[in-house]
């Protein structure tokens, strides 16, 4: 997967720096695709590891032979989130070359990788919780994953408009109640249009209101979520 | 009594109805700054313009809208990819002006005319009014490559590489563990 990713990524930087029609772009711009692209991918790797991390357990039959070791239920899914969360980080990893190449020579190159591990961190933390959380209340791992898919497909669609969101107050609510959204329209800000940290930080509320919610119904609903149920296909 | 009541009619017709409405001609002045903007391609800038209501009279509502032609060779312009936010509308009282600024990205090269025009506004808009133009500002965009495939094509054909080297490594360590 990471092999694949870094494939697509050495195709984008090549492009942006070949192609004449894509060169106009400012440096920012390319930097900032780059980087979205990484949270994407990121986030939905993130988010498809979590959601197998409970209901897959189930389905294998593993889960039962994890609930007899001497670790909290609340541990097993630290344990869980934290590992859907090196597939972020790993994915991350990978990006640094390529935003090196795009960002070195007008002078954003810090600030385009502590923005994108920041702002990356917080969404995967938040939709990897969310993962986590339908992985534990699903009996069929198929289920989960496909509702996790789906999630982060409706969370990304409005990204994915060819002029993005209408300006407007009913969508500004909506690109703001939006966690993946709100996060790469930060960076963009950030990125793009030269704002300091400071000034759109109220995009940021919604990813890190996911963050604390969803990581909250985890820890306080962790006891309930691992657990086996009857009637699933333990081989 | 039939001739009575005509007469009374177009009596009334011709002192009580009032006749359509001219409106006034708009009498707006449009300065534009700055007259010359050197840009590279892809580069931002702002363009300002004010406009002032040089008459007597409100000018109601107005539109100022901008736009951009190519002035050299035949490059194709779509002035929405030049700005996405082209027009602003407003109303001024006499003597009353505004600044209003224009966001730009210069996605061609070569040699442009930018220049916003001022329109009335609204259904009461007859045809046929004259309109108000800025001054021109003339837009030079220079040509220029962001990056050069020599300087990106090390990462691109490393990076891949060694994660292929890297997974191909583990894969061949854990099929001689198995054996």
């Amino acid at each position: 997967m990471l092999f694949l990713f870094s494939i697509l990524l050495s195709g984008v930087t090549y492009l942006t720096s070949t192609n004449q029609a894509l060169n106009f772009l400012e440096q920012r711009e390319s930097v900032n695709l780059v980087l979205q692209l990484a949270v994407a991918v990121g986030v939905l790797v993130t988010l498809v590891v979590s959601a197998d991390g409970i209901s897959g357990e189930r389905e294998r039959g593993t889960l039962e032979s994890l609930l007899v070791t001497p670790v909290s239920r609340r541990s097993i899914i630290a344990g869980k989130l934290i590992a859907a969360l090196t597939m972020w980080f790993a994915t991350f990893g990978i990006t640094i070359p390529y935003v090196w190449v795009l960002a070195r020579d007008v002078g954003i190159l810090g600030q385009a990788l502590a923005l994108g591990f920041l702002v990356g961190t917080l969404v995967a933390i938040g939709l990897g919780s969310v993962g986590l959380l339908i992985s534990g209340l699903c009996n069929s791992n198929k289920t989960s994953i496909v509702a996790s898919i789906f999630l982060l497909l409706i969370l990304f669609a409005p990204t994915q408009l060819p002029s993005g969101l209408p300006q407007g107050g009913f969508f500004d609510v909506l690109l703001r109640a939006n966690p993946v959204a709100s996060a790469l329209a930060y960076i963009s800000s950030v990125l793009v249009e030269g704002q300091s940290w400071t000034e759109d930080l109220v995009l940021l509320i919604t990813p890190l209101l996911t963050a604390i919610i969803a990581g909250g119904a985890l820890v306080l609903a962790g006891d309930r979520l691992v657990k086996l149920t009857p009637g699933v296909n333990a081989g | 009594m039939r001739a009575l009541i005509m007469i009374v009619l177009l009596a009334g017709v011709l002192t009580g109805v009032p006749a359509p409405a001219l409106a006034d001609p708009l009498n707006v002045r449009v300065a534009a700054d700055p007259p010359v903007v050197s840009t590279v391609l892809g580069g931002h800038f702002t363009i300002t313009t004010e406009v002032k209501n040089a008459g007597n009279a409100p000018t109601g509502e107005i539109l100022a809208h901008l736009n951009v032609a190519s002035i050299e060779g035949s490059v194709y312009v779509d002035p929405e990819d030049w700005s996405s936010d082209r027009s602003q509308q407003l109303s001024l009282k006499p003597g009353e002006s505004r600044k209003l600024s224009w966001e730009i990205q210069a996605v061609n090269a070569g040699l442009f005319a930018a220049y916003v025009v001022v329109v009335p506004f609204g259904d009461t808009v007859n045809g046929n009014e004259d309109l108000t133009t800025s001054p021109l500002i003339r837009v030079d965009v220079a040509q220029r490559t962001t990056l050069t495939a020599g300087g990106a094509l090390p990462v691109v054909l490393a990076v891949p590489l060694l994660i292929g080297l890297a997974a191909a490594t583990v894969l061949v360590r854990v099929r001689r563990r198995r054996a």
